[in-house]
């Protein structure tokens, strides 16, 4: 290989990036820097010519003070550890479950995996329908087989909104996590549960010790992956609730909105975006650091 | 086989048909409603089964130009991502699998990194960047601002299909005296095409997903993609109206349903290709 080759290399490889870099660092690297910038000033849309005023730490303090900031991150992690908890038992019950490969299974499968595919806004439209407080079919089914007495406004009544929120998260995210899970147990060489066995390892044995440690790499990712979907769930709060009832699904992300584009105030909204990013990045260094320190 | 988990019986069998039914009702409710009277729709106790069937609230819809036009603008915007999608980020992939600098390591690790930001929390910025070069009510915003965020996703899942590639192929090219960007399109990309496959689906479902930069960068109701509409145009009043909504969001749903099924083995592939290598 001659000396011209290599470089030529070299340069054959930055220019194949170049694309990625510019669309990815323009329209995410900057707006990210800049809404760290612009959360230290006095920033509303509602003036038109923007001298940018120095405001220090303002917008943080104002959060603060009216504990908006830290009512919108309780929710948020109440939000993410229900969704997670289900997501993934549920999910790994059901992979268990269907880790055959049957005909029948097959094709149940890809009906469960229906819900994945529903856009988002659909997914708040058509639950915010099967919770109508008068003639929704969940109020019906409840009442029918007499769980409950009286009709509920599942997403109006303060105690049960983010709950029913959750349910409709759940309903979508539950597809991905089965399906990753399910690709996980397939990896699994048969041999191992043979071998297992054999030397006289109980089925309950056999999960702790072979189930499990396989799984380690799918579901470190597929639990990241819930983990920040709905850490940042947009759609299914701001189509269902609004944030509502009295703040109770004020989450981060609603909050963010809400600051910049219903009160045009961006030096706000910037201030709670930062704070968020922020935790999420710390967020996720701890998180690799604690799979690999578990690593044997 | 037989030695993997086995469903535990009856118990099992039941917490599966639940779970199914769990599923699968709302979809069936989506369906039926938009099958019915609005009569009917607005019935306590429901109909399960729809006793007057009809087909006035899809004629409805298809007579209203700006549900076509939220379909079309939600095509339009979808296949743009994708196109853009597949052209950066296969060239990118390519790059960071084949040619390893300091320079790759960084991009890798920040694409990586990208994967950690909320959209809500940078589209304000990203609002006034749009406002700035005049692509608010555009739809190529949405094209730009939703690639961005598909981008860094299928690199790194294109990257992990070339690695599997051996290098021999591009030796042999080169003694050959076949130029890179030859080999790249005649012999590497025509081996790819499952990875390919994987991340346009991805894209174009992520893209037909999307309702943030919709709302936030067009105000225009001729330029508006799906949801966006559906939320807008429908949400807005007192009441809903249902028969409306499910209709248009059966619509919304079906080119969804219909793509699972196609490749439902392709999307599984390579969702799990990146994830069981970790």
């Amino acid at each position: 290989m001659t000396r011209n080759s290599k470089t030529g290399d070299r340069l054959f490889g930055v220019l194949l990036l170049v694309p990625s870099i510019l669309i990815v660092g323009g329209f995410i690297f900057l707006p990210v820097i800049q809404s760290v910038y612009y959360s230290f000033f006095d920033f509303k849309l509602t003036r038109k010519k923007l001298p940018l005023l120095w405001n220090g730490g303002a917008n943080y303090r104002g959060l603060w003070e009216s504990g908006k900031l830290q009512n919108a991150f309780f929710i948020t992690f109440q939000f993410m550890l229900i969704v997670l908890i289900a997501v993934f038992l549920i999910g790994l019950l059901m992979s268990l479950a269907m880790n055959k490969g049957r005909k029948a299974e097959r094709t149940a499968r890809s009906l469960a995996l229906l819900p994945w595919g529903t856009p988002t806004v659909i997914v708040a439209l058509l639950w915010s329908w099967m919770f109508q407080p008068e003639y929704g079919v969940v109020n019906f089914l409840l009442m029918h087989f007499k769980i409950i007495s009286e009709p509920l406004g599942f997403l109006v009544n303060p105690d049960t909104a983010l709950a029913s929120v959750a349910v409709a998260a759940v309903w979508r995210q539950l597809p991905f996590m089965f399906i990753m899970l399910l690709a996980g147990l397939q990896g699994i060489p048969a041999e191992m549960y043979e071998a297992a066995e054999i030397d006289g390892a109980s089925p309950r044995q056999s999960f702790w010790h072979i189930t499990l440690p396989f799984l380690r790499n799918v579901i470190r990712s597929s639990i990241l992956v819930t983990i920040i979907t709905n850490f940042k769930q947009f759609p299914l709060f701001w189509t269902m609730t609004g944030g509502g009832p009295m703040g109770r699904t004020e989450t981060l992300a609603i909050l963010t909105y809400k600051n910049a584009f219903v009160n045009l105030n961006f030096g706000v909204g910037a201030a709670v975006a930062a704070s968020w990013m922020l935790t999420l990045i710390l967020f996720s260094l701890l998180y690799n650091r604690i799979f690999k320190e578990a690593e044997y | 086989m037989k030695h993997r988990w086995k469903t535990s019986g009856l118990p099992g069998w039941i917490g599966f048909i639940i779970l199914m039914i769990f599923l699968l009702f709302p979809l069936y409710w989506l369906i039926i409603t938009s099958f019915k009277h609005n009569m009917d729709i607005y019935r306590f106790p429901p109909q399960f089964i729809p006793r007057n069937f009809t087909l006035a609230n899809y004629r409805a819809i298809l007579n209203d130009n700006s549900v076509v036009r939220y379909l079309f603008n939600n095509l339009l915007v979808s296949s743009g991502t994708t196109l853009l999608t597949l052209a950066a980020a296969s060239l990118a992939g390519y790059s960071l699998s084949r040619y390893s600098s300091v320079f790759g390591s960084v991009t890798r690790t920040a694409l990586l990194s990208t994967q950690m930001f909320p959209i809500v929390g940078l589209i304000l910025a990203l609002y006034v960047i749009f406002r700035n070069l005049n692509l608010i009510n555009t739809r190529f915003s949405l094209i730009l601002s939703l690639s961005a965020v598909t981008i860094p996703f299928s690199t790194i899942l294109i990257k992990g299909f070339f690695d599997d590639i051996p290098r021999s192929l591009e030796e042999a090219a080169r003694i050959d005296g076949c130029p890179r960007l030859k080999t790249l399109f005649s012999i590497i990309m025509p081996l790819s095409k499952p990875g390919l496959l994987a991340i346009g689906l991805f894209t174009f479902m992520q893209a037909w997903d999307d309702f943030l930069f919709a709302i936030t960068f067009i105000l225009k109701d001729s330029k508006r993609t799906l949801s966006a509409g559906i939320a807008m145009k429908f949400l807005g009043e007192v009441s809903y109206d249902w028969a409306q909504v499910t209709t248009v969001s059966v619509a919304g749903v079906l080119p969804m349903f219909i793509l699972i099924f196609l490749f439902q083995r392709n999307m599984v592939t390579g969702l799990t290709a990146g994830a069981v290598k970790g």
